[in-house]
């Protein structure tokens, strides 16, 4: 059976009923373990992740001479994560580049000349993955360091889109379509967009597979307006528990 | 017996941001002015604060290069002081003042000072010459202290000390030039939030106090505004320690790392007073002498009305807590 039918029919309806601008469930909590600075839990779908923040903390054994604090990631794929069951390796190289994707857009997005010779340390525990891997750490990052207090310029919010199969003389029948899931990320050309914040501000780009050039421009469009329903939703998780927890602050 | 299948419940929608930019400025003019007086909403990171170019920005907030608009930069409420706005976080990791009582846990020992890990940022200083030597002896420090260095201080062990002066950096130097201060031994370490958040220690008149407990004598706690606790054994002190007598006071013991013998009586209290302050952790009520002590007593009580029944935890938790709420 052809895929492109079967992902994108004649309904316009997706795989799981989406349509084609429509996010799937997204659900977080905040300050979900208590012995980090900061914690969070985060679902996108099917895609769940645990962030915990350590830091700011001055690094054990030599510090760090530089005027601003470091962020560093480390990214722990569990084994039953996936469809099958694989152990991923320390050094797999797609790990490596999606903890430097996340180090560095919040080495941008933090104030980190506010903690020199410092280190803060994300952590993320990836418990079970159905596409759109990388932007599901990058909100549960956020959410985690709002909740350790770390002052930064924004949100980033982050989701991927991709771009119905069609073939080159159909290329006007094309369509955008906002946060794949797995299936759909297996046999879609798709790109993940990270935003920091309400101002349109690109902060991370990742594309691995290859796509039209005239179809970049939709996919980009419609991955912001994405982001922006993305902060809308981290938003109003940030606010919920911060409301909790002044109606629970007494004496 | 007959199965009956529920319908399942429909999903509830994703909670979303209620805010929008038009209802900036808030209520920042009916907002009483000082510390402690926050708003009740709650301010997210990159949401505008003000653009109204009459208040200064503080904390937590920062403007952007293009617009006069004050942002904020954390998740928190908002304090007016003056004209000055600044954001009091949720939560956040404990940052040192002069003044404050810490408890703090050796990390490395260098030629003439300690650092120390008091859950700040960076590490705290601790310099050779800002400790009291044993003996109460008032000398400058010489090259054999230099080399004794362990014997006074080593990896790993805990301490309580003032925080005498700030770097440039925002790293503290702390000092235990008191009797208060010093090694701790005889007791039990916990770990709370400190300053900022729902619960945890706060800045108090007294951080450091004596419970009498019911079967275990005298039990000390010492509340370290960094949240670090330290809940010991109290050791009598001698009456009438004078300035001329602090010799006598400082002796061999003050650096010693060997624990005295105690006894279970005294261990349960301690651990009954560490879960008195865990209950009111959970429970997001501050933790401080009066909190402590009532919710100790509280516990009392409820082991004598709870003889035979045995309470679950969180009952009992819960319990404790509105013992402690009504009284004060």
């Amino acid at each position: 059976m052809p895929l492109d039918s079967s992902i994108y029919a004649l309904s316009a309806l997706r795989l799981d009923g989406r349509r084609w601008n429509e996010l799937r469930r997204i659900q977080g909590s905040i300050s979900t373990q208590a012995s980090a600075d900061g914690s969070a839990y985060f679902e996108m779908g099917n895609t769940k992740i645990i962030c915990t923040v350590n830091g700011p903390q001055e690094k054990r054994g030599g510090r760090d001479q530089s005027n601003e604090a470091k962020v560093e990631v480390e990214i722990g794929i569990a084994g039953f994560s996936g469809v099958d069951r694989k152990r991923h390796t320390r050094n797999d190289k797609r790990v490596q580049e999606m903890q430097l994707t996340i180090a560095a857009a919040f080495q941008h997005t933090l104030f980190t000349h506010l903690y020199p010779h410092s280190t803060i340390t994300l952590t993320l525990h990836v418990l079970s993955q159905d596409g759109a891997l990388l932007a599901a750490c990058l909100n549960a990052a956020t959410l985690a360091l709002i909740d350790a207090g770390i002052p930064m310029s924004d949100y980033i919010a982050a989701c991927t889109t991709g771009s119905t199969a069609s073939y080159a003389d159909k290329e006007d029948e094309a369509d955008p379509l906002l946060d794949l899931n797995g299936l759909e990320e297996q046999e879609l050309p798709f790109l993940t967009v990270g935003c920091s914040g309400g101002e349109d501000k690109v902060s991370v780009l990742v594309m691995e597979t290859k796509v039209q050039m005239a179809r970049l421009e939709g996919m980009v469009s419609v991955g912001l307006d994405g982001c922006r329903q993305v902060r809308g939703i981290l938003d109003g998780i940030v606010r919920a528990h911060g409301k909790k927890v002044l109606e629970s602050k007494v004496g | 017996m007959a199965i009956t299948i529920l319908s399942p419940a429909p999903a509830h929608e994703p909670a979303r941001s209620q805010y929008n930019e038009s209802d900036e400025d808030m209520d920042i003019d009916d907002l009483p002015s000082g510390h402690g007086n926050t708003t009740t909403n709650i301010i997210t990171p990159g949401q505008i604060v003000t653009s109204d170019p009459q208040w200064m920005r503080g904390h937590g907030t920062f403007a952007d290069t293009d617009s006069l608009a004050i942002r904020s930069t954390l998740a928190g409420t908002l304090q007016k002081t003056n004209k000055l706005l600044s954001i009091v976080p949720l939560r956040a990791r404990y940052t040192p003042e002069i003044g404050d009582l810490v408890i703090g846990r050796i990390v490395e020992v260098q030629s003439r000072r300690w650092k120390v890990d008091v859950a700040a940022p960076l590490l705290a200083n601790l310099l050779l010459s800002s400790i009291n030597l044993p003996g109460g002896v008032l000398r400058k420090r010489t090259s054999v202290d230099e080399l004794n260095i362990r014997a006074f201080f080593g990896e790993g062990e805990l301490l309580v000390a003032e925080v005498q002066s700030l770097f440039q950096d925002g790293s503290a130097s702390l000092h235990t030039r008191s009797l208060k201060y010093g090694k701790l031994r005889n007791g039990y370490f916990m770990s709370v939030a400190g300053m900022g958040g729902g619960a945890g220690v706060v800045r108090a008149k007294r951080q450091i106090f004596t419970v009498q407990t019911r079967s275990g004598g005298e039990v000390d706690v010492l509340l370290g505004v960094n949240g670090f606790i330290w809940i010991a054994k109290h050791v009598a002190e001698k009456e009438d320690v004078g300035i001329n007598r602090l010799e006598e006071k400082v002796g061999e013991s003050m650096y010693s790392s060997q624990n005295d013998e105690i006894e279970p009586y005294t261990r349960q209290e301690i651990a009954a007073v560490a879960g008195s302050i865990r209950i009111l952790v959970a429970g997001g009520v501050k933790v401080e002498e009066g909190t402590v002590r009532k919710a100790y007593e509280a516990g009392l009580e409820l082991d004598e009305r709870e003889r035979d029944g045995e309470m679950l935890d969180g009952d009992r938790g819960a319990t404790v807590l509105e013992m402690v709420l009504a009284g004060g």
